[in-house]
């Protein structure tokens, strides 16, 4: 073999390694650069996707937390409004309540009321024996009436004259001192409370308890009476 | 004379190797920049992301705070208004109202 054609040959063979080597550098290259657009996005979106979960959870704390908020002062606002009701409504039952004072004090009218209160409860309780209490500063009015209230009792529930006990141990409360309506004592501002001889039936028919009685019935009435409807006013 | 020929003609096709590998390895290095590179912009990018999300809750943040301000404002001015004309009514037909309750509370039909 001639020096020059091993030289050739081994200039070639130089050539083909080089050629080789940068072509596998080429095609790694091209790798690097899709792994490099692929590592990327991946991550990109992996991250994004995290993050964006993440405010997403966050904007809905907040918009929780503030319909929570809102709800929380829709619901007081409500309450206040059903507050300042019942007290307007508790304003004109005490001014009932003071009302009820002088009913009894009107010697004439409180006479005839204390009489047809009598005979109500006698006609409601239907016993043949009954337990009547009164206010201690009522007993000489009541005895003096219950006559009176039995034959008229007989004659509208054509039944005979029941015997009354007017109960001389233990008398209904006084009436409320110096007007106090709202204090804690017990009072009485008139009427009386009968009972069956057993004691099993009682009927309280005092001024303060057929007020409140009234209160819960009539008031619903006078708002309907009322040109405007207290109740609708609480609609939020 | 023909081996020393035949030496030199080794050493040449050694070094091409040796270039070759080198020429490889740094390609290969090169990648490995690449995708560490390509870690970083996409962090960087994260990050980018990450501020214009937060950018945009906090606006929301304090959006909802004014809102949620103007609500409770609006809210306790109806609830005034409401009490207000409540009491003025009530004030109105009190009188009336006290009156017939007394009026029922004395009236015994028997």
């Amino acid at each position: 073999m001639k020096d020059a054609d091993v030289s050739r040959q081994i200039q070639q063979m130089i050539r083909f390694i080089r050629q080789e080597a940068e072509e596998k550098a080429n095609e790694i290259s091209v790798a690097a650069e899709e792994e490099f657009n692929i590592e990327k996005l991946q991550l990109l979106e992996a991250e994004k996707r995290k993050i964006r979960q993440e405010y997403e959870r966050k904007a809905k704390q907040i918009d929780v937390r503030r319909k929570i908020e809102y709800s929380t002062q829709l619901n007081a606002a409500r309450i206040k409004v059903l507050q300042a009701q019942d007290d307007a409504m508790g304003s004109m039952k005490d001014a009932a309540k003071k009302g009820l004072l002088r009913v009894s004090n009107d010697k004439k009218v409180y006479k005839k009321l204390l009489k047809d209160m009598i005979v109500q409860g006698l006609l409601r309780l239907r016993e043949p024996s009954v337990l009547l209490r009164c206010r201690e500063s009522d007993r000489k009015l009541v005895e003096s009436l219950i006559e009176e209230a039995k034959k008229e009792y007989s004659e509208k529930a054509s039944m005979q004259s029941p015997k009354i006990s007017l109960d001389d141990r233990v008398y209904l409360p006084p009436p409320p001192k110096n007007g106090a309506v709202d204090s804690h004592e017990p009072y009485c501002s008139g009427g009386v409370v009968l009972a069956s001889e057993d004691g099993k039936i009682v009927l309280e028919n005092t001024l303060d308890a057929r007020l409140d009685v009234i209160f819960r019935q009539k008031l619903p009435e006078a708002c309907k009476e009322a040109p405007v409807r207290l109740n609708n006013i609480t609609a939020i | 004379m023909a081996s020393n020929r035949g030496q030199g003609g080794i050493q040449q096709l050694l070094a091409a190797e040796q270039e070759a590998q080198r020429i490889v390895n740094a390609a290969k290095n090169e990648k490995l920049a690449r995708l560490k590179q390509a870690k970083e912009e996409a962090e960087k990018e994260i990050a980018q992301y990450r501020a214009q999300l937060e950018a945009e809750f906090q606006k929301k943040v304090s959006d909802s705070t004014g809102d949620s301000g103007a609500n409770v404002k609006r809210l306790e001015q109806e609830t005034d208004e409401k009490i207000q004309h409540l009491k003025t009514e009530a004030a109105r037909i009190s009188d009336d109202v006290v009156a017939m309750l007394l009026k029922h509370v004395t009236s015994v039909k028997n």
